[in-house]
């Protein structure tokens, strides 16, 4: 042994012969990606994912097996390693079979684990449940109760009979969680930096949150009287009862969260006094305004926009609608909240004015069904074309029937008028549901051409250095609260990074994720277990009321809803180098789509099973049952492509044997093996 | 007069065992000439070959014999009256094959009995050995070697005598001399002749080796698809070490050397020395990470030496007539001769050793008599699935491995695959594609995987599926092939792809923008029309047609529905009036 000197990536690493460059990179804090190489067996070299490039040296070298001279220069980051390791990245994740996360989690805008908190659900660990979705927000109960669930539309229990009922068992933890011992987040030490936060609805209440936990002392600025933005003011009590926001936002203050209501940017405070106080400012202010209805007469009085009407109603000041007519333009879940209220707040006859049919409209089925239930008119294929009123006040709508023509870009058949065709009804009021607006009053940065605070997609950072955005106010597309807390966990990491001295901008994650039609065929296979319906209070009863309109499932219940979960998503995620790697640098595997390694499942080892369609061939089961366990009860067959590893078992003692072992289970690099319990 | 039948594996698939069956059951033992049996002669396109000797004179080659022939072949040279089998004999033109050629490697093969010692002893067989043992020291062996130049033929072309010297150098008693005769290219058989042809010179060769490194024991690694071989090399082994060639105290000295030999286990991957290694310990033939090499630690983890069995079949011409002598041959970097196995579009195909330095040119024109049916050459192959295409405007590059990798093709171990303009590149491409990801071992990614994504994007091709983007991401994959693939199998098998897309990237855009291939090769993209013009309505075509495709009345021109045609071409073949275009 002598010591030598070589450069890695302009490192300068002292080290002795016969250490591996690997070795010598780990010991020098420099990571080198690597799924075959474990140090407890002999070098084997298959992944290719450990190469680097040496100065004068002609080919690339496999850094877990080579003994650099002294002097050599390497780089494990040149265009030519990166090439490489790209595509032995793209090549191993074309060919592996598996989903790392649950369809669900995919579809959650803001990436909750849903798989994870339904299995803790289905084990009555509603504090680990909790634990989990706060891994990405703060407010599991409140969402549970309003979110319009993405991860239940790719749920695919559908495919077996109908996905599980994600956004109740989320709603039914959550409010487990608040009744005694509430899980708690721990708070990292100080760090003596300031954020301010601007909205205190769920984007801004979540990015206060996160921050907080890092450490940051952190203040929310609200022009309301209570935190929760649209969370409080903008869904009625009966979907949302206000005591669970309290809760969930008490919990958040209990951080250590600075929360200042009734504060009016612009009005009792500027931009920049904000900005001169904090090291970062967040904007989360959300869309405040209503979109007009756009046709003549809409200035009469009367004319309600559909977010004005809900917030007054809850602020104790409702419009004074008892025994009149109201109709109610849009067909979202605004649209459904106001027509809903408007019933409470007994109306005599309430419609809604919708331009398609009832299966384009974006509201939750369910709302639809409740809302006719509780005697809402829905006047499809109708579209305003005059508002008619006496004396200033609205007395007729004028409606321009419509058919659904060609479908258009997004796949929606467009409705067209029907030429001369209409039809009026006689209202008191008309509330516009039909979108929000931001208003920019006050917050002095860019704007899109579409009207909403211009940030960067993936450092949320607006035209201000130190200012960044989050929430419905960067968004065009679906404005749901889960998707503007999706923006604010993101934003809250960037801005964390930005407050330590280097911002790292969001990057999507990569995820294997397995074919669709492969899947559903497997399913069609499985036995059928009906989704549970969470019961309502009769219609004539809460239509009466704004009191909660849901009757809680039992815990036995709830915990059999949830053992439905398919676990589509890998037990492994959490240790699975494979991905880790995938994500060391940004890949494209679909672009070598190709067939599939010939995959089976098997429990021969009696204690593991092991699905060979996420195998990757590293061969460390083989090489460790070899040469650690000393058993050679693994090995390779077939050749090429079709090469699996199969067990070898003509000795009944021998599997026997092997019961116990569980070396090839422990090493294993993804989530082929599987201990079963 | 001696009668001797060429019975190497190709004349015995023409029907040598025949022709000698009938010649036997024809002669007595009174007769005064003899009949005997040869190796391989190494013209394939003639076999099978029946030769007259007079004692050491050839007097006649007959070819394209038949069983039939022998009681002709038997009279006349009882009658000692060979004009009468005139008819039979070689022609000149044909004859040049061999004349052109400088035979060092195969300087037996087709002249000695493969299956006597004393056939080989009489061509001055051990001679080299006993030189060796008698009066060189091991380090006087390898320097012999360094002068002769002698370069790896199986391949790579690494000299020779470093590696001797460098597993001669590695410390420790237990040492290994290994023949690579896996030889696996599709197209090449120049080793499988030398073992069927003249065993003896690998032994001799292997044993003189042997005594250079320092090696106790000697082993051929020789592929099981090659049963011929076995047989000789076997029979050879036995008699060597009946004469005490093999064994203790060889020759009397103290060198003494185990000699045997091991089938191979089928698989490509195997003639990659470190999985051939792998493979004789009985292992999963599989690539061992280098370093160490296997001169320090090879079969068994001891210092081991490996070369391929035309390397070999050089060592004892070298000894007995000196290293200066075989480097007076070849280029200033390619030394002494090579052996390319010919075959393809040739009009004459066989085994062809020629001195380095010639060109592509002579090798096919020349010797090789240019392109069968007067048709154009397109390009050549050289180096198997290692290897690439050579397209015809570089045909005079020179034999040399130098020149030759300069193409983006290689040396390779001899395979010389000759094409025409009837060859669609990218499906030549996809043919070697569909050998390297079936015959990869499996080990590591980039050939596992990426060989199979590049056969898929090449089948997509041909098919007509192919994609805008398609020709960048095989690039794409080829180059991190090349460089992530573990060993050199992994690593050369993006060369026909890459050199087909160098030299004829146009055919590949022709089959991806127009769905055409302009050779007319890829079934998926052609279509048969028949010119009513032309057509005499014969039915010809329509009788013939497997799926019938072809409809319409005698005597008025016929229709091939499109639908249904599948593209099989026979009713472009047969009719008799041109009536048939294929598009």
């Amino acid at each position: 042994m002598s010591e030598i000197k070589i450069t890695i990536d302009g490192i300068e690493c002292v080290a002795q012969t016969g250490e591996t460059i690997l070795d010598i990179a780990k010991k020098n804090g420099i990571y080198i990606p690597t799924l075959c190489h474990d140090e407890s067996v002999a070098k084997y070299g298959a992944c290719g994912l450990c190469l680097v490039e040496g100065e004068g040296l002609p080919k690339l070298m496999r850094a877990c097996s080579t003994f650099p001279a002294d002097g050599w220069v390497l780089h494990t980051d040149s265009d030519r390693v990166l090439r490489a390791r790209k595509v032995a990245l793209e090549l191993l994740m074309s060919d592996h079979d598996g989903d790392c996360k649950g369809p669900c989690s995919l579809n959650c805008p803001a990436g909750t684990d849903c798989m994870a908190y339904v299995n803790q659900i289905a084990k009555g660990n509603y504090h680990e449940a909790v634990k989990i979705i706060k891994e990405k927000f703060p407010f599991p109960a409140s969402i549970g109760h309003v979110c319009p669930h993405p991860c239940e539309d790719a749920c695919r229990r559908q495919y077996v009979e109908a996905s599980i009922s994600i956004a109740y068992l989320k709603r039914f933890a959550g409010l487990k969680d608040l009744e005694k011992d509430t899980w708690k987040p721990e708070v990292a030490p100080e760090t003596g930096k300031k954020v301010a936060i601007i909205g205190g609805g769920p984007a801004g209440m979540t990015a206060a949150y996160f921050l907080r936990t890092y450490g940051h002392q952190v203040t929310v600025y609200d022009a309301m009287p209570n935190m929760g933005g649209m969370l409080r003011y903008g869904i009625p009590e009966y979907r949302l009862p206000k005591k669970v926001v309290d809760r969930e936002v008490k919990e958040i203050e209990d951080l250590g969260v600075e929360l200042k209501n009734n504060v009016k940017i612009g009005k009792d405070i500027s931009l920049d006094e904000i900005r001169k106080a904090a090291d970062a400012t967040i904007l989360a202010i959300g869309c405040w305004v209503s979109t007009k209805v756009g046709c003549p007469g809409e200035e009469a009085e009367g004319v309600l926009g559909g977010i004005d009407f809900l917030r007054q109603n809850i602020l104790g000041t409702p419009y004074d609608i008892a025994g009149k007519n109201v109709a109610i333009v849009g067909g979202g879940n605004t649209a459904m909240d106001a027509c809903r209220s408007a019933v409470r707040l007994g109306a005599e006859n309430v419609y809604v004015i919708y331009r398609r049919t009832r299966n384009e409209m974006p509201a939750d089925d369910e709302e639809i069904e409740e809302a006719i239930e509780e005697g809402v008119q829905f006047k499809f294929l109708t579209n305003p074309a005059e508002i008619l009123s006496e004396n200033g006040h609205v007395t007729e709508i004028k409606l321009q029937v419509m058919e659904l023509g060609e479908p258009d870009a997004s796949g929606r058949r467009s409705p067209v008028p029907v030429e001369g065709k209409f039809e009026t009804l006689k209202v008191d009021n008309v509330i516009a549901a039909i979108g929000q607006k931001v208003n920019p009053e006050g917050v002095d940065v860019e704007l899109t051409n579409r009207g909403v605070i211009a940030a960067d997609e993936n450092t949320f950072r607006t035209n201000l250095e130190d200012v960044f955005a989050v929430g419905d106010a960067i968004k065009t597309g679906d404005r749901i609260a889960i998707a503007a807390i999706g923006t604010a966990n993101k934003a809250a990491d960037v801005v964390d990074s930005y407050l330590k001295g280097e911002l790292v901008p969001y990057r999507k994650p990569f995820y294997s994720e397995r074919d669709l039609e492969t899947v559903k065929a497997e399913l069609a296979q499985k036995e059928k277990q009906a989704r549970v319906k969470v019961p309502k209070r009769p219609a004539e009863e809460r239509k009466k009321d704004f009191n909660d309109i849901v009757i809680e499932l039992s815990e036995e219940e709830v915990q059999k809803e949830a053992a439905r979960c398919l676990e589509c998503g890998c037990h492994d995620f959490h240790d699975c180098t494979l991905i880790e790697c995938a994500n060391c640098m940004e890949i494209c595997p679909s672009r070598l789509k190709g067939e599939i390694h010939p995959g089976f499942v098997e429990t021969k080892l009696i204690t593991i099973e092991r699905n060979q369609n996420k195998c990757v061939l590293c061969n460390l089961c083989v090489r460790t049952c070899d040469e650690v366990a000393k058993k050679g009860i693994l090995g390779l067959v077939g050749r090429g492509f079709t090469t699996v590893i199969k067990p070898e078992f003509n000795d009944p003692k021998t599997i026997e044997g092997c019961k116990d072992c569980h070396k090839c289970f422990d090493i294993c690099p993804t989530g082929a093996l599987k201990l079963l319990q | 007069m001696r009668i001797v039948v060429g019975e190497g594996s190709c004349g015995i698939a023409a029907g040598a065992g025949k022709v000698y069956d009938a010649l036997k059951a024809l002669i007595t033992p009174d007769d005064s000439f003899s009949l005997e049996i040869t190796g391989c002669i190494g013209m394939c396109f003639l076999e099978p070959i029946v030769d007259i000797y007079e004692g050491e004179d050839l007097l006649t080659r007959l070819v394209h014999v038949e069983a039939k022939d022998a009681e002709k072949i038997v009279d006349a040279v009882k009658a000692g009256d060979l004009e009468a089998i005139e008819s039979l004999k070689i022609k000149d033109d044909d004859a040049s094959f061999l004349t052109q050629q400088t035979r060092i490697a195969l300087r037996n093969c087709g002249i000695i009995d493969p299956t006597d010692i004393k056939s080989y002893k009489a061509k001055d067989g051990y001679k080299a050995l006993e030189k060796v043992l008698k009066t060189m020291t091991p380090e006087e062996v390898i320097e012999e070697i360094k002068t002769s130049g002698l370069a790896g033929r199986g391949g790579a072309g690494f000299p020779t005598w470093f590696k001797w010297n460098a597993a001669r150098g590695s410390k420790g008693e237990e040492k290994y001399l290994i023949c690579n005769a896996d030889e696996g290219d599709p197209g090449a058989f120049m080793d499988r002749a030398v073992i069927e042809s003249d065993p003896h010179n690998l032994i001799e060769g292997m044993l003189i080796a042997a005594y250079a490194i320092g090696a106790k024991e000697a082993i051929v690694y020789v592929r099981a698809e090659y049963p011929l071989a076995i047989v000789r090399l076997e029979n050879a082994i036995a008699q060597a070490t009946e004469e005490g060639l093999i064994g203790d105290h060889i020759m009397g000295t103290d060198f003494s050397c185990k000699f045997r030999y091991m089938a191979g286990a089928g698989a490509f991957v195997c003639g990659e020395e470190t999985a051939l290694i792998e493979s004789l310990e009985g292992k999963r033939g599989m690539p061992r990470l280098k370093p160490p090499f296997p001169a320090a630690a090879g079969y068994r983890l001891k210092p081991s030496n490996i070369n391929n069995v035309e390397t070999f079949a050089n060592v004892a011409w070298i000894i007995n007539n000196g290293g200066e002598a075989f480097a007076a041959m070849g280029t200033e970097g390619s030394k002494g001769t090579k052996v390319f196995a010919l075959t393809g579009k040739v009009k004459r195909g066989g085994l062809v050793e020629i001195p380095m330095g010639q060109t592509l040119r002579h090798v096919i024109f020349d010797i090789g008599g240019g392109i069968r049916n007067e048709k154009k050459i397109k390009a050549v192959q050289m180096g198997g699935p290692s290897g690439g295409c050579i397209p015809e405007n570089l045909l005079d590059t020179v034999i040399d491995y130098k020149a030759l990798s300069a193409t983006g093709a290689i040396m390779g171990s001899g395979g010389m695959v000759v094409m025409d303009e009837n060859t669609c590149m990218v499906g030549m491409a996809r043919f070697f594609l569909d050998f390297t990801s079936k015959e990869s071992c499996g080990k590591c990614v980039h050939c596992r995987i990426g060989t199979k994504r590049m056969l898929e994007i090449l089948t997509r091709i041909v098919n007509g599926e192919g994609e805008e983007g398609d020709i960048e991401l095989l690039e794409e994959l080829c180059n991190a092939i090349k460089d992530g693939a573990l060993c050199g199998l992994g690593q050369t098998a993006p060369n026909p792809v890459l050199t087909t897309i160098r030299y004829f990237r146009d055919e590949y855009e022709a089959h991806i923008k127009e769905k055409k291939c302009p050779a007319k090769e890829c079934v998926e993209l052609l279509s048969y029309h028949i010119d009513p013009e032309k057509c005499k309505g014969c039915t010809m075509c329509a009788k013939k047609c497997p799926v019938q495709a072809i409809s319409g009345e005698v005597k008025n021109p016929h229709e091939i529905d499109q639908n249904v045609c599948i593209k099989c071409g026979q009713c472009y073949t047969l009719c008799k009036f041109g009536a048939i275009s294929v598009e």
